[in-house]
């Protein structure tokens, strides 16, 4: 791995700064330990504006911080002890974290806004310490100026106090400002809950600067791992708490046989074989229930065939899927940038550059289905145990199914398998199924969805057509981007267990939105819309194929188009890849990142096609590619090198180097890890993945069916990363996948002469195009 | 009709009451509290539920429990035992497998879902083969029947490095019997 440190930061808040503008802050800073620190166990939120709510010193010197924010898989949970260690000055070893649960957690917001989290941490961090400084000065009767905080501990005039002694029979009285406004159903938002930010600190707190920092840069270890690989996590699958299994009931839901079927008549459990089973019905949705969780699944199984169903087929069948979306009138599109500046431009070019591109849908597809328990008492009181992306917006959602005040409701959030966004907004998953089901036996309720009901009933993300033409002038520079990009809304954040049961639930927009953050300022005539629609057969009983977002969304669809532009661009101008985007761009971060991840992959310049290539015959054809993507604040770079099997039409990744700058890298080890393991999953986008369905219903259902790439797949991967001192921290996790597929097929083309136009490069599909 | 089954399970006898079909995963997870294997597929397709039986990986999701009679099982959360019998020292919480171990050194899990299965598949492997190159790694990982181990996350990269430092302490102290 290559690792490059760049930067420094620009002028901060001084504390001189910061007293002189908000001293009041710590009028009424060390007040004796009472009830008032003391987070009561109720079902409301902690309060974000009072330091208690995000974190406690304890008196032994360890610290517990809480966030309503979650970690996806990336490391968060590292990177925030990590950020709140430096403002504080201690070890991050010293700090746990409470993550997610609604009753326990002050701010909300979803898990990937990490970025938000961790300015947040960063300001209570900063407030918390200079109120410390304040307390030492007094109880050492030195001033601040005089006090080194290292370790948690306070040095001054010949003394030392640790923050436990510190604060030994007092709490930090200290109030946080914030902004935002509690998490709930608001239909102006796209998916219909808001507060997806959740709450905001605010203020200019003097933080540690970036280049004294000792923490933040360093591999902390990801603190849950020990108990994960020792078998120790408490897991959202497991029975989350040891008094609710007496009383615990195991569903299996009875899902329609196709996307619109109702029911006609509930079949019923033969005693005699499965004597603890009944079923329970409401609307469409249907669930066997026991006590035993394997009786569960066979009573459902034997249940299935003797329930009917009205018949339905109005899906369009993924083969036609996208002739599908191109006969559709699409209606009026989100728009960007300069329609008629690009009309003209593209009328002057030189030569242009036009092609249309699609994919089908993708998935999610966690290898642990969705799973939930929640327990509906009588007195309305609501828990639910889960893995959800977003705990404050999950727990909106469930007080308005079960119209019960958002008060009742508690969200505990447990580790799970990685979401990819699939309940960011909210909503999706077993959530919706288990509060019904618990609402209606009285019970708690464990459901378990099972894999093909998984890849049939969840959410995915949809399939896409888009249309690009770029305008080139004499010097084969690019003049002028248009670009349209068409597919099914990416908002469903409705409970599924609403929707079949009949209840209350969100309400969504069709709308789709131009996610691309422009890396290319040298290109500054553009135009981009985006058109959306319901969802896929959205007219059937149940909504049809649901649509929401999935890792770098809307960004990864887009970005790989205007990609592959670009790379076809190259070719026209007789341009080495990487060189022609380096003529686009005049960002120096860019630049540095496109240099070296070239020379990490050892790039040799010269325009694609290889000399050579070809699209015949029994050996392996080589070519390579490039990519790039610009995403919160951080660049990215992939290359590609693959092998073509023209006579079997099989692509192989042989080796993927992927550079990143991310601003300030918070953990190298971590970054590395998101960085290779996202490439996997782009590779596997490109290569292997698409949901295939029929007129009824969805036929991708198993591992088999929804291929993804395996160990034997993953080619070499080579890393290079670059860190700053002076641009912040940027996203590090999200869009390492996004750069594999332009990647990939500019590799593809570089190789066979032939430009795919779709992803992903399956054998069928590659034998069709050599041959074509 | 459920009957009663005594199994042995991470080196301690255990009774349990299951209809005969029942797949050992149920059993573990419910009857015996062990939630180191996981529910994945259901199907043998993804490996979550990995489990040893008499040292060999077997997918706990789809082998009934009344086949278990008589056989061993160890589910990761027995890892540091086998280790340490393996080793012929006493058992303590502070030593793990060098498998686990590895997997802590080398932070490879990102969510862990599938983690379980994957150290149960390495300690078989590296049973088998106590020096794999990348290459056998990657084989073992994705033609040992009945199917590929699938990570979501994309981690195959952390799990070839964790093997091969598991490897390394494993041989250096003296290796598997």
């Amino acid at each position: 791995m290559i690792r490059r440190t760049q930067g420094s930061e620009a002028q901060l808040t001084t504390r001189r700064d910061f007293v002189r503008a908000g001293g009041a802050l710590f009028v009424s800073l060390a007040a004796p330990l009472g009830e008032a620190a003391q987070i009561v166990a109720t079902a409301t939120t902690p309060d974000p504006t009072l330091l208690a709510s995000w974190l406690e010193i304890r008196h032994d010197n360890t610290i517990l911080l809480r966030t309503g924010r979650t970690e996806t898989g990336t490391g968060m949970s590292a990177f925030y002890a990590q950020t709140l260690a430096e403002e504080l000055r201690v070890r991050p070893e010293v700090i746990t974290l409470i993550m997610g649960d609604t009753d326990r957690t002050p701010d909300g917001g979803y898990s990937a806004g990490f970025l938000i989290g961790a300015a947040n941490v960063r300001k209570v961090g900063a407030y918390t310490y200079q109120a410390l400084l304040s307390l030492a000065a007094e109880q050492l009767q030195v001033p601040a100026s005089s006090i080194t905080i290292t370790a948690g501990v306070a040095a001054g005039g010949g003394k030392s106090l640790s923050y436990g002694q510190l604060l030994e029979g007092r709490h930090l009285d200290l109030k946080i400002p914030v902004t935002g406004k509690p998490t709930g159903m608001d239909a102006s938002f796209g998916w219909g809950v808001g507060g997806l930010m959740g709450y905001s600190v605010t203020g200019n707190p003097p933080v540690k600067p970036v280049s004294e920092y000792t923490v933040v840069g360093t591999s902390f270890p990801m603190p849950g791992i020990p108990d994960k690989v020792t078998g120790r996590t408490a897991w959202s699958c497991d029975v989350p708490v040891p008094g609710l299994e007496g009383n615990l009931l195991h569903a299996r839901m009875i899902r329609p046989p196709t996307v619109g079927s109702t029911l006609i008549t509930a079949g019923t459990v033969d005693k005699k074989r499965f004597p603890t089973a009944r079923v329970i019905a409401k609307g469409n949705l249907v669930a066997v229930v026991s006590p035993d969780e394997w009786e569960a699944v066979t009573a459902a199984r034997a249940f299935a065939s003797s329930t009917k169903w009205t018949a339905w087929s109005g899906l369009p069948g993924s083969e036609q899927l996208t002739t599908t979306l191109r006969a559709r009138d699409w209606g009026t599109p989100s728009t960007r940038g300069d329609a008629t500046a690009v009309i003209a431009a593209l009328a002057q070019a030189e030569r242009t550059v036009s092609a249309s591109f699609e994919q089908p849908y993708v998935r999610h597809a966690p290898i642990g289905p969705y799973v939930a328990v929640a327990d509906v008492r009588r007195d309305g009181t609501v828990t639910v145990w889960t893995h959800s992306s977003q705990s404050q917006g999950l727990r909106a959602q469930i007080a308005n199914t079960l119209s019960v005040p958002r008060e009742k409701v508690v969200i505990r959030w447990l580790d799970h398998a990685g979401q990819y966004g699939r309940t960011t907004h909210s909503g999706d998953g077993a959530e919706g199924d288990a509060v019904i089901l618990s609402q209606l036996t009285g019970q708690p309720v464990r459901v378990q969805w099972m894999l093909p009901e998984d890849m049939a009933w969840s959410t995915a993300s949809p399939g896409w057509i888009a249309d690009i033409k770029g305008g080139l002038d004499a010097q084969g520079r690019i003049t002028a981007v248009e670009s349209a990009f068409r597919s099914p809304h990416m908002m469903d954040a409705r409970l599924l267990g609403a929707i079949l049961g009949r209840m209350p639930t969100t309400t969504t927009k069709s709308g789709n939105w131009n996610a691309i953050e422009w890396p290319y300022d040298r290109i500054k005539t553009r135009f981009e819309a985006a058109y959306g629609m319901p969802n896929l057969a959205g007219e059937a009983a149940h909504g049809g194929l649901r649509g929401n977002i999935m890792r770098t969304p809307g960004h990864r669809q887009q970005n790989f188009v205007l990609e592959s532009m670009i790379n076809e661009a190259a070719a026209l101008a007789g341009a080495d890849p990487i060189q022609f985007r380096r003529e686009h761009t005049t960002e120096p971060r860019l630049l540095e990142l496109l240099d070296a991840t070239a020379q990490a992959a050892g790039w040799e310049a010269r325009p694609s096609p290889r000399p050579g290539a070809g699209k015949t015959g029994n050996a392996p054809l080589i070519g390579r590619g490039a990519g790039i993507i610009f995403r919160d604040n951080a660049y990215w770079v992939g290359i590609a090198e693959v092998e073509v099997t023209p006579a079997t039409g099989v692509v192989r990744a042989t080796r993927f180097t992927i550079g990143a700058d991310v601003g300030k890298v918070i953990n190298p080890r971590h970054l590395d890890r998101c960085m290779k393991s996202g490439a996997v999953m782009g590779l596997s986008e490109a290569l292997k993945e698409e949901v295939t369905f029929d007129r009824e219903r969805v036929t991708s259902t198993d591992w088999n069916r929804y291929k993804i790439l395996t160990m034997q797949e993953m080619p070499e991967l080579r890393v290079v990363q670059i860190s700053r001192d002076d641009k912040g921290f940027g996203t590090g996790g999200e869009a390492s996948n996004a750069v594999a597929p332009s990647a990939v097929v500019a590799a593809f083309f570089d190789a066979t002469g032939i430009f795919p136009r779709r992803i992903p490069l399956t054998p069928n599909y590659v034998k069709a195009l050599l041959n074509g | 009709m459920k009957t009663k089954f005594a199994l042995t399970v991470n080196g301690a006898k255990q009774r349990v009451t299951a209809e005969p079909g029942t797949p050992l995963l149920y059993v573990l997870r419910n009857a015996l509290k062990l939630t180191g294997p996981r529910f994945g597929c259901g199907l043998a397709q993804c490996g979550a539920c990995a489990v040893l039986v008499d040292g060999k990986e077997v997918r706990s999701c789809v082998v009934p429990v009344d086949s278990m009679v008589g056989k061993k099982v160890v589910t990761i959360e027995g890892l540091p035992e086998v280790w340490a019998q393996q080793k012929g020292i006493a058992p303590n919480s502070q030593t793990l497998h060098p498998v686990q171990q590895a997997w802590i050194d080398e932070q490879t899990p990102k969510c862990g879902y599938c983690q379980s299965g994957m150290m149960i598949a390495a300690v078989d492997l590296l049973s088998k083969n106590p020096n794999p190159t990348v290459a056998e790694i990657k084989d073992a990982f994705t033609n040992t029947p009945p199917s590929p181990h699938l990570c979501r996350c994309g981690t195959y990269a952390a799990i070839i490095d964790a093997v091969q430092r598991a490897a390394k302490v494993m041989n250096s102290t003296g290796g598997p019997a």
